[in-house]
C-alpha cells in the first residue's frame, strides 16, 4: 500500500476557475466518472488526482461562489493550467471570468496554459445536445452502456427534470459567442504580459463544451494535457539533476508564511 | 451511588412533577383572550402575582392526577398547554426586564420577552393582538401575498426540488416546519420550502412585525396560533423566523433556529456578516450562500430526525475500547503545524476526536460545532472522490475566525468512513493530506477499515431489560469528564420504531418529555408519562440526563426498576459507549505565543474574499 502513496505524487496541478452553476464540477465528473450527474455546490475546493499515462495529473475543481473566493490564489498557486469556465447562456459568468476569477491566477506558474470553455453547449448547439459521448470511444464497454440511456431519455422525452432548456424543448438563446471567448483570450494574454505570437494560438485554447452530452469534453482536458507535457516533463528533468525541487517547495512555503503574516 | 441518586430523584420527582395547577381564573381569560399572541407583553402586576405562585400552588389531589395529567395525547392538547406556555413565558420576563432596563439595544436581549413601558402596554397588547392576527392571515394565505408572476418568471435552479414548490399550494402551508431567514432590511435569506423571491412579501410581513415591535422598545419572541407556532430570533442583522406545527416548545423552536444562525456563521463568520451588512444595509446575503442551501436543507432535515441536536450533544459509535485507542493513536501521529483537530467519522457518528494540546488546555469543541462539521460532511457528500479543503467557522469555538477543513473519505467508493482534519493554516493543505496519507497507510496496516464496517450500533435487546424499546443517556459534566466532549448514547430504533413515521412519533415524544424537564416556569426532574401506546420515563439528576421508553404497560415501579439496570449497563460499557479521554497532540511550534488555536488565525478572517466585496 505504500505505494499508492508514491504513486500518487502529483506532476503537474490544473486548476477549474468560473463563476458558480457554470458546470466546473459536472465537466470533471463527466470527464473523470463518465457519467453526468447532479451536483451539488462545491464546497471550498477538491482536489483530484487523475493518472494520465505515467503521469499524475492533480486537478482543483474550485467553488466559484464568493464565499471561497479566499482561497482561490492558493488553489491556484503553481498551476501549469487553468480551465476558465463560463456558462454560454450566461453572460455575466464569462464577465466574472475577467472580473474576479483572472487575478486568481497570478500565483500560477509564469508559463502557466490558460483554456478558456464555455459549458451547457447542449443548450444552444443542437450539435452538442445530440452528441453520444460513446462516439469518442470509452475504453470501457460496460461504461458505454451506462452512458447511451441518458441521450436517449434527452431525446425520447423533451422532459428530464435536470435541465431547465430541454423542459421548454427548445433550444436556449446562446449569449456568449465564440468570438467573444477568443477576445477574452486575448485580454488574458495581455493580462498576463505574454506575446499572442509566441503564445498558444486562441483557437487551441477555447472549446464549447457539454458536461450533459460529453460533447468536447474529453477533447478539452486530453488537448490540456497534451499542452503541459513539457512543463511535466522540465519538472522531471529538473528532479533529476539535483535535489532542488524540495529546496524550492520550502522557499515557496516560508515566502507564503512570510505573506500571511505581514498582512 | 447510581441507586441513591436514584431514590433520592424519584422522591424529589414525585414532588415536583405533579401536573400544572389549572391556572388561576385571571390568567385563564387572559390566556383564550391572548392566546395568539405570546404573552410577553402582559401588564406588570398580574405577571409578578403569576409567576411567583404557579410552581407552588398544587391541588391537594395532584399525586392522583399525575398520571392522567399527562395522558392527553400531543394532539388533543390544547387550552390547557397553552396555558402552560403562558407560564413559561411569564416567569422568564421579570429577569428580563432588568436586562432590558440595562441594555435595551443589547443582541442577547432578545432571549427576553420584554415589558416596557407599563403605561401604553394594554394599548400596545391591542394592537399587537390585531397585528399577531393580520400575521396570522398572513401566513396562511401566503399565496396571495406573494403574486404567482414572480414565481412564474423565477429561474429556478434546475435540480432543486421543493424550491420549485408552489408557495401558493395547501402541500406548502401544510409543511410540519417552515423556516425562514431574512436580513434586517426585510430581504429574504433562505427559506426551508418555497424561493425565496416568491415569498419576499411574506418575509415582508415578519420583518413589519418584527420591527413594529423593536419600534416600542420590544423584541418579538412568539406568536401562537391554535395550528401554529412562530418563533422570532433576531441575531446581529439577521432575523430567523419558524413557523411549526410540531407542538414543539418555543425553547427548542429558537433552539432550532440558533442552529440554522450557527450554520450560516460556519460558512460566513460573524464577524464579516456584521461588515457586510454594516456597509450595505440591504445586501442580497444570497449571492453569498448561493449554493449552500443544500446544507441548510440538510440540517433542518437533521435537527428533525436526529436527537443530537434536542440534547446539544454528540452520539459517538460504540467501539471496543482496544479499537478506538488504536484509531486514536494513529490519528495522534500523523500531524503537521497548525493542525488542531481530527477526527473520524463513520456513518455521521464520531468514531474518534483528537484535539491539539494547548486547544483543549483552554476550550474544547461544543457539541453544536461538532453537529455542524458533520452536516457539513453529510451534505457535500454527494461529491465524494476527492480530498476537500475548505474554509470553516465553527461558530461556538469562535465567531470570526475560520478554520480550514480537510475532508476525505478513506473507503471510496462506499464512503463511509471520512477523515476531517482541521488546520489553522490555509495553505496547508498540502501537508495535510501528507496526514491523511499517513493515517491511511496505518490504518490499512492494521486493518482498521474492516474492523470499523463490522461496527454496528446496538441493540437495546443488549440491555436486557424487557419492557424497555428505547433510551437516550446523556451524561452531564462531572470532574471525571470535566472539559469532555458531551456526547450521549442511544440504541438503534427498533420496531416498533422502525419505520419513518414511528422514529418521528417516538423523537416527538423525546421532545415532549424534553420540554417538560426543561420547563422555564416548572422544570422538572422526573417525569413518568403514559403515552397512547407506549410509556416513557424521563429523569434528569446533576449526573445526567435520562429518557426511556417502554411498552404501555409497564408500571411506574417496573419502569424505576429497569432504569436502575439500565444505569448499571451504561456504567459497565461506558468505555464503548463513549469516547473517555479524547487524546492530545502538540503541533503548535510555539505553543505560548497562541494559547488558543482559533485565534492564531485571526488575521485569516479578513483575508477572506469579503473585503473585495466592500
Amino acid at each position: 500500500m505504500p505505494e499508492v502513496s508514491k504513486m500518487k505524487k502529483p506532476d503537474v496541478k490544473v486548476v477549474l476557475l468560473g463563476d458558480m452553476n457554470v458546470g466546473k464540477t459536472s465537466l470533471l465528473h463527466r470527464y473523470t466518472e463518465r457519467k453526468f450527474k447532479d451536483t451539488i455546490s462545491t464546497v471550498g475546493g477538491a482536489f483530484f488526482l487523475k493518472q494520465w499515462g505515467p503521469y499524475n495529473i492533480s486537478i482543483w475543481d474550485t467553488a466559484g461562489r464568493e464565499q471561497f473566493h479566499g482561497l482561490g490564489s492558493m488553489y491556484c498557486r503553481g498551476a501549469a493550467a487553468v480551465i476558465l469556465t463560463y456558462d454560454v447562456t450566461n453572460w455575466q459568468s464569462l464577465a466574472e471570468l475577467e472580473e474576479r476569477f483572472l487575478s486568481l491566477t497570478d500565483t500560477a506558474n509564469h508559463d502557466c496554459i490558460y483554456a478558456v470553455v464555455g459549458n451547457k453547449a447542449d443548450l444552444t448547439d443542437p450539435n452538442a445536445q445530440l452528441y453520444q459521448d460513446s462516439n469518442v470511444a470509452p475504453e470501457d464497454q460496460t461504461e458505454c452502456e451506462e452512458e447511451r440511456p441518458e441521450p436517449q431519455v434527452l431525446s425520447a422525452c423533451p422532459t428530464p427534470p435536470a435541465s431547465p432548456a430541454s423542459l421548454s424543448g427548445s433550444v436556449l438563446h446562446k449569449q456568449v459567442a465564440p468570438e467573444d471567448a477568443v477576445a477574452f483570450y486575448g485580454r488574458i494574454l495581455r493580462y498576463k504580459g505574454l506575446d499572442e505570437k509566441s503564445s498558444l494560438p486562441a483557437e487551441k485554447m477555447c472549446f464549447e463544451t457539454s458536461a450533459k452530452t460529453g460533447y468536447n469534453v474529453d477533447t478539452l482536458f486530453e488537448a490540456l494535457f497534451d499542452l503541459v507535457l513539457p512543463s511535466i516533463l522540465r519538472k522531471r528533468n529538473e528532479n533529476q539533476e539535483s535535489p532542488t525541487v524540495d529546496l524550492e517547495e520550502c522557499r515557496g512555503a516560508s515566502n507564503k508564511r512570510a505573506r500571511s503574516s505581514c498582512c | 451511588m447510581e441507586r441513591d441518586n436514584h431514590q433520592e430523584g424519584v422522591a424529589e420527582g414525585v414532588k415536583i412533577c405533579d401536573p400544572p395547577a389549572e391556572s388561576n381564573p385571571p390568567a385563564d381569560t387572559l390566556a383564550t383572550s391572548l392566546s395568539l399572541l405570546g404573552n410577553h407583553m402582559f401588564p406588570d402586576p398580574v405577571e409578578r402575582n403569576y409567576g411567583t405562585t404557579v410552581n407552588r400552588e398544587e391541588p391537594v389531589d395532584s399525586l392522583l392526577s399525575d398520571v392522567s395529567a399527562e395522558e392527553p395525547s400531543l394532539n388533543a392538547e390544547s387550552h390547557s398547554n397553552q396555558v402552560t406556555k403562558l407560564e413559561t413565558e411569564e416567569t422568564e420576563s421579570p429577569e428580563c426586564q432588568n436586562n432590558v432596563a440595562t441594555q435595551p439595544s443589547d443582541r442577547g436581549a432578545q432571549d427576553a420577552a420584554t415589558d416596557s413601558d407599563q403605561g401604553d402596554s394594554g394599548e400596545f397588547v391591542v394592537t399587537m393582538l390585531a397585528k399577531a392576527k393580520l400575521e396570522e392571515q398572513g401566513l396562511g394565505m401566503k399565496g396571495r401575498s406573494s403574486p404567482l408572476l414572480e414565481a412564474g418568471t423565477e429561474e429556478y435552479p434546475a435540480f432543486m426540488s421543493h424550491r420549485d414548490e408552489d408557495v401558493t399550494a395547501d402541500s406548502w402551508r401544510q409543511h410540519r416546519k417552515h423556516v425562514f431567514v431574512l436580513s434586517e432590511a426585510g430581504k429574504p435569506i433562505y427559506s426551508r420550502y418555497g424561493s425565496e423571491e416568491a415569498l419576499s412579501s411574506t418575509m415582508g410581513v415578519m420583518m413589519a412585525l418584527v420591527s413594529f415591535v423593536q419600534s416600542g422598545d420590544n423584541i418579538i419572541r412568539s406568536v401562537y396560533s391554535e395550528e401554529n407556532t412562530v418563533v422570532f430570533l433576531q441575531k446581529g442583522p439577521l432575523v430567523l423566523v419558524c413557523v411549526s406545527s410540531s407542538r414543539q416548545s418555543e425553547r427548542q423552536l429558537r433552539g432550532e433556529l440558533l442552529y440554522v444562525y450557527y450554520q450560516i456563521i460556519s460558512m460566513l463568520t460573524q464577524a464579516s456578516i456584521s461588515r457586510i451588512f454594516e456597509h450595505k444595509k440591504n445586501y442580497d446575503l444570497r449571492r453569498l450562500l448561493a449554493g449552500s442551501e443544500k446544507i441548510l436543507d440538510g440540517l433542518l432535515n437533521l435537527v428533525d430526525s436526529d436527537p443530537s441536536f434536542l440534547l446539544a450533544a454528540v452520539h459517538c459509535l460504540p467501539l471496543a475500547s482496544s479499537l478506538r485507542d488504536s484509531l486514536s493513536q494513529i490519528l495522534q501521529k500523523a500531524i503537521t503545524p497548525n493542525l488542531v483537530f481530527s477526527i473520524l467519522i463513520a456513518r455521521n457518528q464520531l468514531l474518534t476526536i483528537v484535539q491539539e494540546k494547548t486547544v483543549i488546555e483552554d476550550t474544547r469543541l461544543e457539541p453544536a460545532d461538532v453537529h455542524l462539521l458533520l452536516n457539513l460532511i453529510g451534505a457535500s457528500s454527494a461529491f465524494q472522490a476527492g480530498e476537500i479543503w475548505t474554509p470553516i467557522c465553527l461558530p461556538l469555538f469562535n465567531p470570526d475566525c475560520y478554520f480550514y477543513a480537510y475532508i476525505s473519505y478513506l473507503d471510496p467508493p462506499e464512503c463511509t468512513v471520512c477523515l476531517l482534519l482541521l488546520s489553522t493554516d490555509k495553505e496547508a493543505f498540502y501537508s495535510v493530506a501528507e496526514c491523511k496519507r499517513k493515517i491511511e497507510e496505518a490504518m490499512v496496516a492494521q486493518n482498521s477499515l474492516s474492523l470499523i464496517a463490522k461496527v454496528q450500533s446496538y441493540s437495546v435487546s443488549q440491555v436486557g431489560v424487557s419492557d424497555l424499546r428505547h433510551f437516550m443517556y446523556k451524561p452531564f459534566d462531572v470532574p471525571d469528564n470535566y472539559r469532555q466532549l458531551t456526547q450521549f448514547t442511544s440504541p438503534e430504533m427498533e420496531a416498533p420504531y422502525s419505520s419513518e413515521e414511528e422514529k418521528m412519533r417516538l423523537l416527538d415524544l423525546y421532545r415532549y418529555m424534553h420540554s417538560r424537564i426543561h420547563s422555564t416556569s416548572r422544570p422538572l426532574k422526573l417525569i413518568y408519562h403514559v403515552a397512547e401506546r407506549e410509556t416513557l420515563l424521563a429523569w434528569v439528576t446533576s449526573k445526567f440526563e435520562l429518557y426511556t421508553c417502554f411498552s404501555p404497560l409497564v408500571t411506574k415501579a417496573c419502569a424505576i426498576t429497569a432504569i436502575t439496570k439500565l444505569l448499571r449497563w451504561i456504567k459497565k460499557e461506558e468505555d464503548r459507549l463513549f469516547i473517555r479521554y479524547p487524546p492530545k497532540y502538540s503541533t503548535t511550534p510555539n505553543p505560548s505565543k497562541s494559547s488558543r488555536g482559533g485565534k492564531s488565525d485571526q488575521q485569516d478572517s479578513t483575508d477572506n474574499g469579503f473585503l473585495s466585496l466592500l
